[in-house]
């Protein structure tokens, strides 16, 4: 079942294109990557999904409706939730706030059971609370639900993102970039995080991503972008032997000197 | 040569009885000082700030309760009838507390910076002074050409509707105001609202015509307090009468009476605030306040939530200027400058924006700076200027010194130095805001990644 | 010699004079077309009525008749306003920080070229001169009121801005400029109270600044209307074009210009580059200072008397006239400050008129702030300024 679509989305910036006619789909339960040299429009266009910028051309559909010109907290209340690729936690929050947040479409408590402190209000925010602990267990956070998100450390705070993308029950999860800066140990964690978002909780999992040792391990699927729009598409064997992905990455050339170079070997 | 430690020395005072008698003593030689001492600031700041001493150090809570309840509803009414000039100060304070307050939801919970706060002051104040004074029946005259002995549109005891429709009238206005700007950067959203203080001043300096709304630049004047109960007179002189020295007059209950509403004011924004803090909507302000772009993508709708905390707000001024309305009998536009709502800023900002001790310390702080201190500080120049006295080397006498100078005036200057060095050195406040802990249950499990 | 001129670059000398003409001519026929029209149209209604009666000519003569002096003022008055804008455009172009405290740079350049010109009068020596010596001891007080501002502005930024140049949120710097122009407002009022007892000041009477150059009269009814334009608002408007046109080519032509749009552009890079950032940006402030200054004794100049406060309200409208015409861009303050002052005179000259005097020009305060909040809603990158949005 198709859960995301683009047709011929267009995104301009004054005179820059920065996506160009993007063909997109994602079926439901995937893990897919996206990929592509700097400036290729990746971050571009997962701001045109996530309703942060709104394309001047095509159409985007999520789950069979069409979600152009929705706003970004609505599109996140769709089901379609985000990490960014530079950090972006609520710094002086706690980890557990920070995780509740992210859990803001989906609580119904009303401005009176709030005031009043109604059954209803306090035992919306215990359910809450526990279910935003066993988000944290999930993702690999340990006795620091209460610590303000900006002392953790690197690895944590990418944790934190995740967890807190998580905490809206979304069908879709954005990750931008999610493993820029970790060592290989936390990679390799990560990766293993992402396979269970999708394996446990039935996640599709969409990502942006420059490592290759990542893209290649994770992904079923790997679309490759350049110049804004979709240059080829595949699994990761496919994606490896593309010439014009090698091309866009290393320059025109580039193919030509691979040839040389195994010939000569 | 024993090394004395500070550390040591705050840990040991936190420990056993030693928090219950420092507050206790702290207390009592400050309530002391002030019943013996007239005018005295040194002993008000003493009495004033055992409120700190009861929120910093560890007491029970029932202890802190019952020692904060009988200073702030018995022991300050009684040294206040006593005493009016102290009444004055603590009322101003309590005004001041709950407006720095209100704009701590704005400003330290949703970090939208409101320039033009103290206008919602001005529409309960302004409610209140047109339904509750006889300015109905002055439509059609020019200000100063009104007959005497026009009746008032509407009874006294109105009064307690109209807070409720005030706080209706100022968070509507609120609302009105906000949905075109709040999509605004925070920086320009601070000019506007600067821009809309300004309006709301223009509007009341010049709604004298062509319908006579406001009485323009002259205020309106009289304007109803609500009805005392006479048996409360009664009650407190026959209760109090000995300690107070003198009976106490219905003008001084009414004193008593107005520093009371401010304090349930206060206590209602506290308790409001605090559940909200603890809330979706709270969390949800917070975030907008740490990143915007970040709470938009968690599915916080950005506009409905800063409206919220415009007009919750905006309410709460709307109150007390209902409030202020009636306890000084008028309203002019001065008390609605860009002056004032800096001032109220600058509460919030030297407290610790965002948390509600910091924020009231803020406020008892600056009025005190403003009311005792600087005034104080005038009488003592002009005590100075009438003597013969002479400042020594450079032989300059006092009598020479410019009239102009009048340290009361200079609040521009109280206001902008603090807001500068808050900012450089301390831009958390005074008692930086805390987050809340909660007990978590991961917290105490040894969990295997 | 000749190397000199063929280094000057003439086309950014010429540029924006042509955009100057341009705007004031384009406000200037829109703005009389409304009122025509309006004037037109209410000419029959109890509006028109009314002045017929009191003037004993129609809506529109009155309208028409009192157009050119409407335009000449409010040229006069936006040309100040641009050059206010232009301190706040440069600021923001280079740090994103609207420098609030620049109201009162503005102000303490007004004090100090009109406490240079009390004391000259006090000597005796102003009202002895002749024309072209007044002229030149008014140039002499402007320099001197830059200089002071120049000097104010970069102090300011070492003191109470670079401190915070690091902070999390934009609200910092704000906040401590407000606290700064706060501060600034009762340290003029401290000086002036100390040192000459009284902190009202008058620009003082001398050269033939007051005299009038009549172009005409026109017939009202049975009244003439004279039509002139004032000597100090002639120097008003040539020194507020000669700022633009200064740094219009300081900015677009010079070496120093090219290192500001630089920084302007990212700091970090340009730090690589090998620009010290910090120069560059004291350096803004120092030119920011220099124009407030000259825009201070310009409109005490034009407006005589001036006190502690005298830079909140000119200040505020010059930063509408900033985003107006799109902060950060230098012809879009000129623009805005010349539609601004425009918008104002004739809502100060004809909403008394049109509303038969239920509002008037008290209201000309706050007209500027509907004209903010209006831009800001419908077009918050202002008339010239270009879309820019956020990154993510």
């Amino acid at each position: 079942m198709t859960l995301l679509k683009t047709i011929d989305v267009v995104k301009r910036f004054g005179g820059l294109t920065a996506v160009n006619k993007m063909n997109f789909s994602l079926e439901k339960g995937e893990i897919v990557s996206i990929i592509g040299p700097n400036g290729a429009g990746k971050t571009t266009f997962f701001n045109t999904l996530t309703g942060i910028y709104s394309p001047e051309e095509g159409t985007i559909e999520f789950d069979n409706k069409s979600i152009l010109g929705l706003r970004p907290d609505q599109i996140a209340d769709r089901g379609i939730s985000r990490t960014f690729q530079n950090i972006r936690l609520f710094s002086n929050m706690t980890v557990i706030e920070n995780i509740l947040v992210g859990m803001h479409p989906r609580l119904t408590q009303s401005s009176l059971d709030i005031l009043l402190r109604l059954p209803a209000f306090k035992k919306e925010e215990s359910i809450s609370e526990k279910k935003a602990e066993e988000i944290m267990l999930f993702v690999g956070l340990k006795n620091v639900g209460n610590e303000l998100a900006k002392n953790l450390p690197y690895g944590g705070q990418r944790r934190v993102e995740v967890a807190r993308a998580l905490a809206a029950n979304p069908q879709l999860i954005l990750l931008d970039e999610p493993t820029a800066g970790m060592n290989p140990q936390e990679t390799e964690d990560a990766i293993r995080l992402f396979r269970r978002i999708r394996d446990e909780k039935g996640i599709t999992v969409l990502l942006i991503e420059h490592d290759m040792r990542v893209v290649m391990n994770i992904s079923e699927r790997i679309s490759v972008m350049d110049y804004g729009g979709l240059i080829a598409e595949g699994t990761p064997a496919e994606i490896r032997s593309n010439p014009q992905v090698i091309e866009a990455y290393l320059g025109r050339g580039a193919v030509a000197n691979q040839h040389e170079v195994k010939a000569v070997q | 040569m024993a090394n004395f430690d500070l550390n040591k020395l705050t840990q040991k005072i936190q420990q056993g009885v030693w928090p219950i008698i420092i507050t206790l003593a702290h207390l009592i030689l400050g309530v002391t000082l002030v019943y013996l001492n007239p005018r005295s600031n040194l002993a008000f700041l003493l009495m004033i700030s055992s409120f700190l001493s009861l929120y910093a150090l560890k007491t029970p809570v029932l202890f802190k309760l019952v020692t904060g309840a009988l200073l702030a509803l018995v022991i300050i009414p009684v040294i206040g009838v006593r005493n009016i000039f102290y009444l004055e100060v603590i009322f101003q304070i309590s005004v001041f507390s709950a407006l720095a307050l209100g704009l701590n939801i704005v400003v330290g919970f949703a970090g939208l910076l409101d320039l033009g706060y103290v206008a919602f002051y001005a529409v309960g104040a302004y409610l209140w002074a047109f339904f509750g004074s006889q300015q109905y029946y002055v439509l059609h005259f020019a200000p100063g050409t009104q007959p005497s002995n026009l009746p008032f549109l509407l009874p006294s005891d109105m009064f307690y509707l109209f807070i409720f429709l005030a706080i209706i009238a100022a968070a509507l206005t609120g609302i009105l105001l906000g949905t075109p700007v709040l999509r605004l950067r925070g920086d320009y959203l601070a000019i506007v609202t600067l821009g809309f203080g300004e309006v709301i001043r223009v509007l009341a300096n010049n709604l004298d015509k062509p319908l006579n709304f406001t009485n323009g630049p002259q205020g309106i004047t009289p304007i109803q307090k609500p009805p005392m109960p006479p048996a409360f007179v009664d009650i407190f002189n026959s209760v109090f009468g000995r300690f107070v020295g003198h009976t106490a007059s219905v003008a001084d209950m009414y004193n008593v009476m107005f520093y009371i509403y401010a304090l349930v004011v206060i206590i209602i924004i506290i308790v409001v605030t605090r559940r909200l803090n603890d809330s979706k909507i709270g969390r949800a302000w917070t975030a907008i306040r740490e990143d915007e772009t970040a709470a938009i993508a968690m599915g916080i709708p950005l506009v409905k939530m800063k409206l919220a905390a415009f007009a919750t707000g905006a309410s709460f001024a709307g109150v007390m200027g209902v409030l202020l309305a009636g306890s000084r009998t008028f309203v002019s536009p001065e008390s609605f400058s860009f002056m004032q709502s800096i001032g109220v800023l600058t509460m919030v900002i030297l407290g610790g924006s965002g948390s509600i001790p910091g924020v009231i310390l803020g406020a008892a702080t600056v009025t005190i700076l403003n009311l005792q201190i600087l005034q104080g500080l005038s009488l003592y120049l002009s005590q100075l200027r009438q003597s013969d006295a002479v400042i020594p080397i450079i032989n300059f006498a006092w009598k020479n010194l410019s009239n102009q100078l009048d340290p009361a005036k200079y609040q521009r200057l109280l206001f902008g130095l603090i807001l500068i060095l808050m900012m450089i050195f301390r831009p958390e406040g005074l008692i930086p805001a805390k987050r809340q802990k909660r007990e978590l249950a991961s917290d105490k499990v040894e969990v295997k990644g | 010699m000749k190397r000199l001129f063929s280094s000057i670059n003439i086309r950014e000398l010429l540029r924006p004079i042509g955009q100057l003409a341009i705007f004031s001519l384009g406000s200037a026929v829109i703005l009389s077309a409304i009122v025509l029209l309006l004037a037109l149209i209410m000419d029959k209604t109890a509006v028109g009525l009314g002045v017929l009666a009191r003037f004993h000519v129609s809506l529109f003569t009155y309208t028409l008749v009192n157009l050119p002096q409407v335009l000449i003022d409010g040229l006069t008055i936006g040309f100040v306003y641009a050059a206010i804008a232009l301190g706040y455009t440069m600021v923001y172009g280079v740090l994103e920080f609207i420098n609030f405290a620049h109201s009162e740079i503005f102000a303490v350049g007004a004090f100090v070229g009109v406490e240079i010109l009390i004391f000259l009068d006090g000597l005796g020596i102003l009202s002895a001169v002749p024309n072209w010596a007044a002229f030149l001891i008014l140039i002499g007080a402007i320099l001197a009121g830059m200089l002071a501002s120049g000097l104010l502005a970069v102090a300011v930024e070492r003191v109470a801005y670079r401190p915070l140049r690091g902070a999390s949120s934009r609200l910092v710097p704000l906040i401590s400029a407000i606290g700064v122009s706060f501060f600034l407002q009762d340290a003029i009022r401290m000086t002036e109270s100390l040192t000459t007892g009284q902190f009202n000041r008058i620009f003082p009477t001398f050269g033939n600044f007051d005299d009038r150059l009549k172009f005409g009269e026109l017939p009202m009814g049975a009244n003439m209307i004279t039509l002139g334009v004032s000597i100090k608002s002639i120097i008003v408007i040539i020194a507020a074009v000669l700022m633009l046109v200064g740094l219009n080519y300081l900015v677009n032509a010079t070496k120093i210009g090219k290192a500001i749009r630089a920084v302007a552009q990212d700091r970090t890079t340009a730090n690589l580059m090998g620009i010290n950032v910090n120069y560059i940006i004291s350096f803004t402030f120092l030119v920011g200072g220099l124009l407030g200054g000259a825009a201070g004794v310009l409109y005490a100049l034009k407006f005589t008397r001036i006190d502690p406060f005298v830079g909140f309200f000119p200040g505020l409208k010059a930063f509408t006239a900033a985003v107006l015409g799109g902060i950060g861009n230098i012809t879009g303050a000129l623009l805005g400050g010349i539609v601004l002052g425009m918008l104002e005179t004739f809502a100060g000259s004809y909403l008394g008129v049109f509303t038969i005097g239920a509002a008037g020009t008290e209201y000309k305060d706050i007209f500027a702030f509907g004209i903010l909040i209006l831009v800001l809603i419908f077009r918050p990158q202002g008339l010239m300024g270009e879309n820019v949005s956020q990154k993510a």
